[in-house]
């Protein structure tokens, strides 16, 4: 589904990526973990082409990106779509507005988009807000807007940069229930980049390592349930006053 | 009413009518041009998505030129263009041509510090959507921008009142140079002072309506 093969980049004179080959399969959740400035993100940018890389070419759904003129490019860019840690919403646009806008882009037929952004909104259950704009919503809320944006046209991919790291736990594990949810019940490949191991084992199919701009290793795993932590304040009591954990030193 | 105010009730209304033709102007200008100069100037910066080294140069320095000009000077020196454009040099149609051309630069100045503002995740999530950069400007940055671009306009229309009362010089009029003309030559302080007091109340009242407009439109 996503090709990037012998993929580099370079910022001035400092190479971000080196010489990289990734496959995702198609229907999978690929995992991209490694320390931060290992180049996690750039990978993840080079897959929608908002890096240019200097060398090597980028697939994605059977066309290859790297060949095309800006027009097809954004044509393609239609079909795939992408998340941010900072969820990127236009703060001056509703969230049924953040929603429509990519059915705008994508010239959705113009008396389907209510029903569409409808629809998507339900989907990240968030119907009730859609004339709230971002500034009212707490995070994890801005963050089911942008999935819901991403997931309008009907994307055979979704790219998500470390979508829950601004995130509490709870909301955490709704988010990527949420994604989980869009890969099984629509096919859809993800591609999520993080650096927390929780995150990458409970949903992960298989799993990119990154090191200094360079590959480590790729490994294909089981992904765990997705844990729904208790975060009642009775919980948080006792998890902070747990003798076994109290620290002597 | 005072006396001198009803006494000079119909060249203090054609003054004001001269200010308004000379403002209005200014402002269509500023709109009509410096919002895509300045729209230009943010996105052919370093990073953004038209980046043009030569482009972006080249209108900064421009813009820098036209403002760093003394204004009365900058009329002075246009006076062969505003003839060439309009026939004369004289009065307060010509005197629009060098009140568009600072307003643009002044507006387009505004534009550019206003669109800076905007998160650059936002640009980049429209990119990603496949926005077009007609689409990325006004689908994104506009509506991100909209209260800055307000704010500055209010700002360069006040500018733009101050400027014109210099058009004297060049028979543009204007309610400023009414003031010089009677009030400072002809010794009536008290018509100057009453001039002064409706200029004040009419840049209170401008300010007040951008500020209230900008504030409403901006729901970040
Ligand atoms: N626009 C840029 N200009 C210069 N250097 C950059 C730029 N973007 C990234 N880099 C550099 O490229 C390297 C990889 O950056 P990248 O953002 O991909 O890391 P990351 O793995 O996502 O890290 P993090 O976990 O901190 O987000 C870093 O060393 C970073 O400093
Ligand atoms: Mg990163």
């Amino acid at each position: 589904m996503i090709k990037l093969h012998k993929v580099s980049k370079s910022y001035s004179r400092f190479q971000a990526i080196k010489s990289i080959s990734i496959t995702v399969n198609a229907g999978e959740i690929h995992g991209i973990i490694g320390a931060s400035g290992a180049g996690k993100s750039t990978v993840l940018r080079l897959m929608n082409l908002l890096e240019i890389p200097e060398e090597g070419e980028v697939e994605v759904n059977g066309q290859t990106l790297t060949n095309l003129h800006s027009k097809e490019l954004r044509q393609a860019r239609k079909s795939i779509g992408m998340i941010f840690q900072q969820y990127n919403l236009v703060a001056n646009k509703t969230v049924y507005e953040n929603v429509a806008v990519s059915l705008e882009l994508a010239n959705f037929p113009r008396e389907e988009r209510k029903s569409r952004v409808g629809e998507c909104l339900q989907f990240v259950g968030l119907e009730s807000l859609k004339d709230k704009y971002p500034a009212q919503l707490s995070g994890g809320q801005k963050q089911r807007v942008a999935i819901a944006r991403a997931l309008a046209n009907n994307p055979r991919v979704l790219l998500c940069d470390e979508p829950t790291s601004s995130l509490d736990p709870n909301t955490t594990a709704e988010i990527l229930s949420v994604l989980e949810n869009i890969n099984k019940s629509f096919g859809v490949t993800i591609v999520i980049v993080s650096h927390e191991m929780e995150v990458i084992k409970s949903i992960c199919n298989r799993v990119t390592v990154m090191a200094d701009g360079e590959v480590y290793d790729t490994v294909t795993i089981k992904p765990k349930r997705i844990l729904n932590t208790d975060n009642s304040p009775k919980y948080f009591v006792e998890q902070l006053t747990k003798v076994g954990e109290m620290d002597h030193a | 009413m005072p006396d001198i105010l009803v006494q000079y009730e119909a060249e203090i209304w054609s003054s004001i009518g001269e200010t308004f033709v000379m403002v209005g102007v200014s402002v269509l200008a500023a709109i009509l041009v410096g919002l895509p100069v300045g729209t230009l100037l943010f996105l052919c910066r370093k990073d953004q998505i038209l980046e043009n080294q030569f482009v972006f140069s080249s209108l900064n320095l421009l813009v820098n030129i036209v403002r760093s000009f003394p204004f009365l000077l900058l009329v002075v020196f246009l006076i062969p263009f505003t003839r060439l454009i309009m026939g004369t040099a004289i009065g307060t149609a010509a005197a629009t041509i060098p009140l568009s051309i600072i307003a643009i630069a002044h507006y387009s100045r505004l534009v550019e510090q206003s669109l800076l503002d905007v998160p650059k995740g936002v640009i980049e999530a429209a990119v990603s959507m496949g926005a077009s950069v007609k689409e990325v400007v006004f689908k994104f940055l506009y509506v991100e921008a909209r209260s800055g671009l307000v704010l500055g306009l209010t700002t360069s229309i006040i500018s733009f009142i101050s400027y014109s009362t210099i058009m004297g010089v060049v028979g543009g009029g204007g309610i400023g140079d009414f003031a010089i003309r009677y009030g400072y030559q002809q010794f009536k302080t008290d018509l100057m002072i009453y001039v002064i007091i409706i200029m004040v109340i009419l840049v209170q009242l401008l300010q007040f309506v951008g500020t209230t407009i900008s504030r409403l439109i901006d729901k970040r």
